[in-house]
């Protein structure tokens, strides 16, 4: 339905005869009035939301930053085998390049915007797990063998 | 011109190179505005493809021609500068005047409207909020220091980088094969148009890069592309919008 109100709003633009009011409408009170998926006028430009580098190019730059740390971790880990500090490195950066990417995928299909009830709890459950996963991957790792040394057990096994 | 062939041919006393019928099968999305409650529908068409040009927007003019005149679908230059006919064809976003109708005649033609988009009628996609988009990016020469009375001056190494990105006819087949897109289109720019934005922060006329790409600083604008090619891989001028927002993010990470 939406689109023909779409269509509606486009041919409504004729009888616009004053820009500045239209302009001055809130969002809610446009899209109440013509009922279109369309924000404001045809002729408004969209808007970007205020300008955040720890959500724009910083995130961007870290999120490669950890992708790229992981080769050389991994890699260390295989010569070194159960080292505290390899380990650690490994146990940290594989948790926050999962929680991004989950975090990523939520953005992409569970965003707050579309699903005001359900993304909410997704996303705090995938924090709710990092945080698990961060608390068990320490008491593995300072109680137990630790990551390498499960993988090296697995391997030969 | 047609009717002046015909006309040649009709004098001679047998018909020279007459072929026989080549019949093809072009199954074509339709939709109604004015009966919003019938669900879209596949409806079939037959073309005799010995008596058509080679394209598919040469099919689609045959069949709205001579055949139904209420299917409906934008069209303007026949030769891929306008951008207007642009459509899934076959499962690939392209340019219905670029795209070579498949000779094989025992396959039938899927033709639908460019994906995910709001649908005005038949094969006519609204792209109101793809042209919002594009105005939003502010794509116009903005100088601080504009040349009294002369051109703005440009190296060859400078205008170079504007190759690849100038030529973009606005067709939306990149965006609208863009699964990001396709679910964020509210926020998320799109390829096309992420790729105009970074022509105007590439321009060395321009002076306000900085300005350009601080409004992409968001979660959504720039950063919901995820380096799929779509964009690339459908793009019927064979232009690289996956390349300039790869530039774009760089530019912005080292900068």
């Amino acid at each position: 339905m939406s689109v023909t109100r779409g269509i509606s709003n486009i041919a409504k633009r004729g009888l616009h005869t004053s820009p500045a009011t239209a302009l001055q409408a809130t969002k809610a009170a446009t899209q109440v009035a013509t009922g279109s998926y369309v924000e404001g006028t045809v002729n408004d430009p969209t808007r970007f939301p205020p300008p955040n580098s720890a959500h724009g190019s910083s995130h961007w730059a870290f999120e490669r930053a950890v992708s790229a740390a992981l080769v050389p971790v991994i890699g260390a880990s295989f010569i070194t085998s159960s080292h505290p500090v390899i380990d650690g490195l490994i146990c940290s950066s594989l948790l926050v390049h999962s929680h991004i990417g989950f975090d990523a995928s939520l953005t992409d299909y569970l965003h707050d915007r579309k699903f005001p009830k359900i993304g909410p709890i997704a996303r705090w459950s995938v924090r709710g797990l990092t945080l698990g996963a961060a608390i068990g991957l320490y008491s593995f790792q300072t109680n137990d063998i630790g990551v390498t040394e499960l993988v090296a057990k697995l391997w030969t096994a | 011109m047609r009717s002046f062939s015909t006309s040649t041919r009709r004098a001679l006393a047998t018909p020279v190179g007459a072929k026989p019928p080549h019949m093809k099968k072009f199954q074509i999305y339709r939709w109604n505005p004015d009966k919003p409650a019938e669900k879209p529908r596949m409806q079939t068409y037959d073309v005799d493809l010995n008596a058509c040009g080679p394209m598919v927007l040469d099919a689609l003019l045959k069949i709205k021609n001579e055949a139904d005149p209420t299917l409906t679908f934008r069209r303007s230059c026949r030769e891929g500068i306008c951008g207007s006919c642009a459509m899934n064809i076959e499962g690939q976003n392209t340019l219905a005047c670029l795209c070579r109708i498949d000779r094989n005649e025992n396959k039938a033609s899927k033709i639908y409207p460019l994906p995910h988009m709001y649908i005005v009628k038949d094969l006519v996609p609204d792209m109101t909020q793809f042209y919002k988009q594009y105005k939003s990016i502010e794509p116009y020469l903005q100088s601080d220091n504009v040349p009294d009375g002369v051109e703005h001056r440009q190296s060859p190494e400078e205008r170079k980088k504007l190759d690849g990105m100038y030529e973009c006819i606005l067709c939306a087949c990149c965006s609208t094969s863009c699964p990001s897109y396709w679910w964020n289109q509210d926020e998320y720019l799109g390829p096309a148009v992420l790729m105009q934005a970074y022509r105007w922060i590439a321009d060395s006329r321009d002076s306000k890069a900085a300005e350009r790409k601080e409004k992409l600083e968001n979660t959504f604008s720039l950063y919901r592309c995820h380096t799929i090619f779509n964009c690339t891989r459908t793009c019927p001028k064979g232009l690289n919008p996956a390349k300039a927002i790869a530039e774009m993010k760089k530019e912005m990470a080292t900068a």
